[in-house]
């Protein structure tokens, strides 16, 4: 039963035989932007090694990843090498295309350690002729259940080894009773919606009405259990009596805000199945309900106490819809901006919440099981900083569309995709996260939104799939076995109404060996780590310092590395592992990302959005945006945006984020995530422009925020594919439908600006370029002495 | 002389005395003052309103030009009685002769009404407030009859709709989308700004600056602001309103098994009172108050929710344990304080078989002469019958209901008016007809009516200014002239005079006695009394009522000192004790037979009616069938019941009909419908006809009771009649001598025994 146990050999690690660190030196050209495109770094130990030897034992990085492959084994070691220690967890991650669903089980008994809880996992070891296991956590041994080998139904010998949770390292458990302190709770959606003059002029009343009624049947409603109710808002809350036996829905004014109140003890929040006549009713008739106001006047934080109120004693999901900055009452705020602060070092002060009401407010929220999702439309101040407070602390999150103008249809389709996608995709209610480690590691902070309940214990009222969880942890003493592992757990509630614990287990080799250690670094997981702690240092200081400290923890990474592994002879290069060769221009681009550029131009509540989603971004995501995908669509290969072999969508290869690559006669195509942006040079060819944009030549071309026709053309198929693939892959991943703009060369100067500045190997502003940053580099890395 | 009956159909006015003593002493000797039952609008069959202003005297007088004013014809100049000054006539008075003289001068128009050259009002509005903490049963019957209402409504009324239970809820009516209502929490106190920002009534300042203006031909979007959205034409909203009312549902929040629902009347009704105040101010309306119980919660608070705390009795008040009482009673004294300020009705509807607070409400309604109307529940004919004859409408086809109605009284200088008793507030009018005594709502010569109804009657007391006695002229009288100016159901503004003459007489002259009329004093006193029980306690009352009487006989009756068998009074004096006896045992002052409710309404119908009305409530009608002959009136006396007679009592709260022991038994044994008892069959259908007959006029509609000798129901005929074959021991029953001896007896003492005592102290000249 038990095989791979005991220790690893040092360069055999998990069988598998690696080499130290292969130096780079940087200076030696343009950075390889193609390993964006590769697949994730994954642990230096093959998933067979495991208890089960199955292929699909080990986290999937997309669930969970280390920042090293590879641990020290020390204390001491782990200082040395200065790389940042941590977890990316996204552990309710939207399945994509051809993904495998995580197994689903409902063993008699859920297997745990006794001392430490861990749940049983492919990485335990079988002891004692197989009748006890060894937690691979805190090295207790436990009794093996009879139910692992014998099934008492078919009173048959079964094969332990077959067990999801032997042979998955992400695997879901029907919990029993005793995981349970209520029913599992139904699915509650309460939408606040803004109805002042901003919000019905802008169209957001009639088209988030609308989505909601198209999307009546996506969302998620197993056994006819979900709730919905709804709540609208201008300088009065206006609930709505949503009785099945009504002939049409009621609507309630309250305008006395003194305190919250509900009018009515019941029928405000109501089954979506029972209801749905009277809710669609509503949703069709919302728009002119409001048509004419003049109401500019807003109250959400008492829209908000009430929406609490109505939901908390089931939980739930609150919607909040917001097109003016709510003015009024309690939770009233200022239109704070002033750009005379803007790159300076006060600054902060205007991505800090100007109040603490929805801060508290949240925190009130999360031990409902109550969360909190804000999507904000203004056109003016929209106050990011403050009102993302409400997601921040709930797990909720934060959509952004500013100047929302519904009478443009791609502000429409951009809305109505991402929001009909939130409404349908499946729910994880009333969950606590908890994160273990092997004996030794201990973590030592949490990022993303949720609330702390305990050292260990995240309060997730909602699990939300979009958001990813950052967890740094340091060794509190030295290892001593060879495999570290991390489990993480989900208690939650499914849509479908059954408790249920996710539970994702990770499995890293542990090394004495700084080479390893090196060699095993995933650079991209270390740059998500960073952009988490870079945005949690600018809020709590100030950018400036963040900036500083992305820096200096580069500094400290390639001045471990040149200490311990150049000789003296390389002094005039500038050396780093290969595998951490992109670390310096991913921290370029966080340097100069929207979150952190020293500039006077980026409006506060867009710097708070952008750090808000960083925040919480999965590491592909957070890649992305950092780091701009960037083709040349004007010399598309054979099979770029066809389908390829396995039937996906073939990407060109990606382009270094330089103006170099910029030709006159090219169309390029540049996505971050949130936007692409197709840049057409002046010299254009006009077959070209025919083909994609349905024009006659380059001075035809519309620039700006736009759709492309669809045409019946070779070259018009592939670009729509490729945007149509990027807009599927990021609906899925972060609910984002990624809006299109069109930039000339000489076209719009902001327009042109905002695409130049995501060419990040340039010199932008006062901003260094890649070879300049290079240069600043090796100077600061001067003093560092050689192996 | 005409009858006292003949002039009240002409003026609508009944005099306690019709000739007047010219002194100030001489009058207040008199014991009853000199007082008038007047009902402005009384209709008067066959008499037209004139469309044409009437004629005034110079400022400050303004009195108008009447049959009783000295005219010039050749100098085109009329007297004015009042004040003496000569008044020019006006331009196109110019042909006016002895032959042709305009309506206002001649005798048939002691009494007429013009309609006035003014702009129409607006429309009347109609605000329904209804408790929607009922059960399904009465919560049905009322809705229904909200429904039936609207249909008698004029086309251009506009209507509103208040629901409340633990909230109240203003429902916009205006709204096309979809039923929308503001709610208010029913624990709390608004005031009148908070009420209107919160309906959005006032200046709004959260609405978007520099607006676009509305496009030609589009409506402008203020139609949608403003209290125009929850007060509509019942013609625009009549489906609506419909609607909202067929779907209205039981309050929704959970009522504990130990506990009463959460009531909040009072926010409701200040709710109401917000919402006509914002914007009609002086604008005809009636706020309708439906409540199937006590308020419970919030301001005006009448009894706890806790169902193990029993509501205030006379005797919880008495010994002022009454906890929520007083502060409940300021609380609606002050709301109804607000509504007749600004012209606007309160009538309260209540539908319970416990009480719901009328005590502590009761200022709403008799501060704005709303309409009362007590019921078991929403489902009995008296509440829905009366409803209905709310809306009852005159020939014309307007509504028989005026609003913001002001009576001012002019006098000639010999004569002060002291005050009113009736449903109004003084309009403050400091006038020089103002006397030193003050009686009732004094202090002023004018008095503002919210509502008025053509029977509407008003108790007016007057003194006699005079303090010397002076030679009088031959035929020398006094003036009094009422000028009501009104909002007709129609719109009009109109303006009723009413100008009465009465000859002065000197001291002791023998027909100032003969002119008394016994029937309207009664009345009167009783108006008197009750307004000083409401006040005062009840025994100081009925000691001022006796020592009154006493004084009334001593100075009239006609007796040797101290020889009690020689005390006569005369015809027009000679039941006016019978009044006092039963006025003094009735349900106005022997409250602790009744609830607190109970006597706010008794008291409140007493306040408004007319002579002959109040007189069946002091002492009600018995009339006997039998085979003995035609049916006919007998004493209120307990010789009266006897087995082979049947009886139709009407205390105007109720009527019965008795069946003595013989009767009931053959009609138990279904004689009557046998074809040999016809005769049978007809004596039991004639007291049901002529109840029937007394039910068509009356408002609200009596509690109809059928009942037998013997049955539980009879006990309303017993607590009624003098029960002078029960005691008939005339050694002093219940005789209480009185450290001043002004009391007589005690409220079981019979007729014939208070008339003994009566006598007795009457020549003892104790008094
Ligand atoms: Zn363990
Ligand atoms: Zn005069």
């Amino acid at each position: 039963l038990a095989q791979v146990t005991g220790s690893f050999g040092n360069l055999s690690i998990g069988g598998q035989s690696r080499g130290g660190p292969t130096s780079v030196n940087l200076l030696q050209g343009p950075p390889n932007v193609q390993e964006f495109d590769g697949p994730a770094p994954t642990p230096w130990i093959s998933p067979e090694s495991s208890v089960s030897q199955a292929p699909t034992s080990n986290s999937d990085p997309k669930y969970k990843r280390c920042t090293i492959n590879a641990i020290p084994q020390t204390i001491q070691l782990m200082n040395k090498c200065k790389i940042p220690f941590g977890l990316l967890v996204t552990p309710y991650r939207h399945l994509l295309d051809g993904e495998d669903p995580v197994p689903v089980i409902n063993p008699p008994q859920i297997v745990r350690c006794r001392r430490c809880r861990t749940y049983i996992n492919p990485w335990v070891q079988f002891v004692e002729q197989g009748s006890r296991w060894k937690c691979n956590l805190c090295f207790l041994t436990n009794e093996v259940p009879s139910f692992f080998d014998w099934d008492p139904e078919t009173r048959g010998h079964v094969d332990r080894l077959q067990r999801p949770e032997l042979t998955h390292a992400v695997v879901e458990f029907i919990a029993p009773q005793e995981y349970m302190v209520r029913p599992p709770q139904p699915v509650v959606m309460l939408f606040v919606i803004d109805v002042s003059y901003a919000a019905v002029q802008s169209g957001m009343l009639a088209t988030a009405a609308r989505t909601i009624l198209d999307t009546l049947d996506s969302v998620p409603n197993t056994d006819n259990r979900t709730k919905v109710g709804f709540i609208t808002v201008d300088s009065a809350l206006h609930f709505y009596n949503l009785s099945p036996n009504l002939a049409e829905p009621q609507m309630l004014v309250v305008s006395d805000l003194d305190d919250t109140f509900l009018p009515m003890p019941y029928d405000l929040l109501v089954s979506l199945t029972e209801s749905r006549s009277v809710i669609e009713m509503l949703l069709q008739r919302i728009g002119d309900m409001f048509k004419n106001t003049q109401n500019v006047g807003n109250v959400l934080g008492r829209a908000l106490q009430a929406a609490h109120k109505m939901i908390s004693p089931i939980g739930g999901k609150i919607i909040v819809l917001q097109s003016t900055l709510p003015n009024q009452n309690e939770g009233a705020l200022k239109a704070r901006e002033d750009p005379k602060l803007l790159g300076t070092p006060k600054e902060v002060s205007l991505l800090q919440p100007q109040t603490g009401f929805y801060k508290n407010l949240a925190v009130s929220c999360s031990p409902t099981q109550v969360s909190i999702d804000v999507f904000l439309f203004s056109a003016q101040y929209a106050d990011i900083a403050t009102l993302s407070g409400c997601a921040k602390f709930t797990g909720g999150s934060v959509y952004y569309y500013p100047a929302f103008n519904a009478a443009r249809s791609e502000d429409a389709m951009k809305f109505a995709h991402e929001f009909s996608h939130f409404l349908s995709r499946p729910i994880g209610l009333e969950a606590v996260m908890r994160v273990r480690a092997s004996k030794g590691i201990r973590m030592t902070a949490f990022h993303g939104n949720f609330f702390l309940r305990s050292t260990d214990l995240l309060s997730l009222p909602n699990v939300n799939p979009d958001n990813s969880y950052a967890v740094e942890m340091t060794l509190q003493e030295n290892l001593t076995t060879s495999l570290a592992c991390f489990q993480t757990a989900l208690l939650h509630t499914s849509s479908n109404g059954e408790r249920r614990i996710r539970v994702i287990t990770l499995a890293v080799p542990v090394t004495n060996n700084l080479a390893d250690v090196f060699a095993s670094t995933d650079q991209f997981a270390v740059a998500s780590l960073l952009s988490k702690k870079a945005v949690e240092r600018a809020l709590t200081s100030k950018i400036e310092d963040a900036r500083e400290a992305l820096m200096y923890k580069l500094d400290d990474i390639m001045g471990a590395y040149k200490s311990s592994f150049t000789t003296s002879g390389q002094a005039v290069q500038l050396l780093m592992p290969d595998n951490l060769k992109l670390l310096p221009l991913l921290t370029l681009g966080l340097l100069k990302n929207t979150a952190f550029r020293s500039t006077s131009t980026v409006p506060s509540d867009l710097r708070s959005y952008i750090m808000a989603m960083l925040y919480v971004l999965p590491p592909e995501m957070s890649m992305v945006q950092i780091h701009p995908r960037f083709w040349a669509l004007h010399a598309l290969d054979q099979q770029a945006g066809l389908p390829g072999a396995d039937g996906r969508i073939v990407k060109p290869p990606s382009l270094n984020l330089s103006s170099e690559k910029l030709e006159r006669h090219g169309l390029y195509l540049l996505e971050n995530g949130f936007e692409i942006f197709i840049w057409v040079g002046r010299a254009v060819a006009p077959e070209l422009v025919q083909m994609l944009f349905d024009r006659p030549a380059y001075d035809a071309i519309t620039a700006g925020k736009t759709t492309l026709p669809t045409l019946q053309n070779d070259f018009n198929v592939r670009v729509n594919n490729l945007i149509g693939k990027i807009r599927e892959v990021r609906i899925q991943m972060m609910t984002t439908y990624p809006q299109l703009y069109v930039v000339k060369e000489d076209g719009e100067p902001s327009l042109r600006m905002w695409f130049l500045s995501q060419l990040i190997e340039d010199r932008i502003d006062a901003s260094y370029s890649y070879p300049q940053f290079l240069g600043v580099l090796r100077e600061r890395l001067g003093k560092v002495g050689t192996a | 002389m005409n009858t006292f009956e003949e002039i009240e159909d002409q003026d609508g006015i009944r005099l306690s005395w019709n000739v007047w003593p010219s002194s100030r002493l001489e009058a207040t000797r008199m014991v009853v003052p000199i007082g008038a039952l007047y009902t402005p609008l009384k209709e008067r069959e066959g008499v037209q309103a004139f469309a044409y202003e009437p004629v005034t005297c110079k400022m400050p007088c303004r009195a108008i030009l009447n049959p009783y004013c000295q005219i010039d014809v050749r100098g085109k100049l009329w007297i004015c009685p009042f004040c003496l000054q000569r008044n020019q006539f006006p331009p196109h008075y110019k042909d006016i002769s002895n032959t042709n003289l305009p309506a206002e001068l001649l005798r048939q128009y002691t009494t007429i009404e013009y309609i006035l050259n003014k702009p129409p009002s607006l429309p009347p509005i109609f605000l329904y407030v209804v408790d929607t903490c009922l059960d399904e049963v009465d919560l049905k019957a009322l809705k229904d009859a909200l429904v039936v209402s609207l249909s008698l409504l004029p086309p251009n009324a506009l209507v509103g709709l208040i629901t409340y239970g633990t909230m109240a809820q203003v429902h916009e009516l205006g709204y096309s989308e979809c039923p929308k209502s503001y709610v208010f929490r029913g624990s709390k106190e608004y005031n009148a700004k908070q009420i209107q920002d919160m309906l959005g009534l006032g200046a709004v300042p959260s609405m978007r600056p520099g607006q676009p203006q509305p496009r030609p031909g589009q409506p402008p979007v203020a139609q949608n602001m403003g209290a125009g959205r929850f007060l509509l034409p019942i013609s625009q909203c009549e489906f609506t309103l419909t609607s909202i009312l067929e779907q209205l549902q039981q309050d929704p929040w959970p009522v504990a098994n130990d506990k009463r629902p959460l009531r909040c009347t009072g926010t409701a009704l200040s709710v109401a009172v917000g919402l006509l105040e914002a914007a009609y101010q002086n604008t005809g309306a009636r706020i309708m108050l439906f409540a199937g119980g006590p308020p419970t919660e919030g301001p005006g608070l009448v009894v706890g929710p806790e169902l193990r705390e029993p509501i205030r009795s006379h005797n919880d008040l008495e010994k002022d344990v009454a906890k929520h009482a007083k502060k409940a009673v300021k609380f609606y004294e002050a709301l109804a304080k607000r509504a007749a300020d600004k012209g606007h009705v309160v009538d309260i509807f209540a539908g319970c078989l416990d009480q719901i607070g009328l005590m502590e409400m009761k200022s709403l309604v008799n501060l704005t002469n709303g309409f009362m109307v007590l019921s078991d529940s929403f489902n009995t004919a008296i509440f829905k019958q009366s409803f209905i004859r709310v809306f009852n409408k005159d020939a014309d086809g307007f509504l028989q209901m005026g609003f913001n109605a002001t009576l001012e009284v002019q006098t000639t200088r010999e004569l002060r008016v002291c005050g009113l008793i009736g449903p109004a507030i003084s309009a403050n009018k400091k006038s020089p007809c103002v006397g030193e005594t003050e009686i009732g709502i004094a202090g002023t010569s004018a008095w503002k009516f919210c509502g008025i109804t053509p029977k509407t009657t008003v108790g007016l007391y007057f003194e006699v200014a005079n303090q010397q006695q002076q030679a009088l002229q031959p035929g020398s009288r006094g003036l009094i002239q009422f000028v009501t100016l009104y909002q007709h159901a129609s719109g009009q503004f109109r303006l009723r005079v009413t100008t009465v003459a009465r000859n002065w007489a000197e001291a002791n002259s023998p027909e100032i006695p003969a002119s008394f009329d016994q029937e309207a004093a009664a009345v009167l006193m009783a108006r008197i009394a009750i307004f000083k029980a409401e006040i005062d306690d009840s025994p100081d009352v009925l000691r001022w009522l006796d020592r009154m009487l006493i004084r009334l006989c001593q100075k009239f009756a006609d007796y040797r000192k101290d020889d009690p068998t020689s005390f006569r009074l005369s015809d027009n004096f000679s039941i006016y004790p019978q009044f006092m006896f039963h006025l003094r045992r009735s349900q106005f002052l022997q409250v602790f037979n009744n609830s607190p409710d109970e006597t706010a309404f008794y008291r409140h119908i007493l306040n408004r009616e007319d002579v002959n009305n109040s007189l069946i409530m002091i002492q009600p009608t018995l009339m006997s069938y039998s085979f003995n002959g035609p049916p006919q009136p007998v004493l209120l006396d307990s010789v009266s019941i006897k087995p082979d007679h049947i009886l139709l009592l009407d205390t105007f709260f109720h009527i019965l009909i008795w069946h003595g022991e013989t009767i009931a038994a053959w009609r138990k044994a279904k004689y009557h419908e046998q074809p040999s008892y016809e005769n049978f069959k007809l004596l039991l259908e004639a007291p049901k006809q002529d109840a029937q007959e007394l039910l068509a006029e009356r408002f609200p509609i009596p509690r109809y009771i059928d009942c037998d000798a013997g049955g539980s129901q009879e006990r309303f005929l017993k607590s009624k009649v003098n029960p002078s074959t029960t005691h008939v021991s005339p050694g002093g029953y219940g005789y209480n001598q009185q450290a001043q001896g002004a009391s007589i007896a005690t409220d079981d003492v019979s007729l014939q025994v208070f008339m003994e005592h009566l006598k007795k102290l009457s020549v003892s000249g104790s008094s």
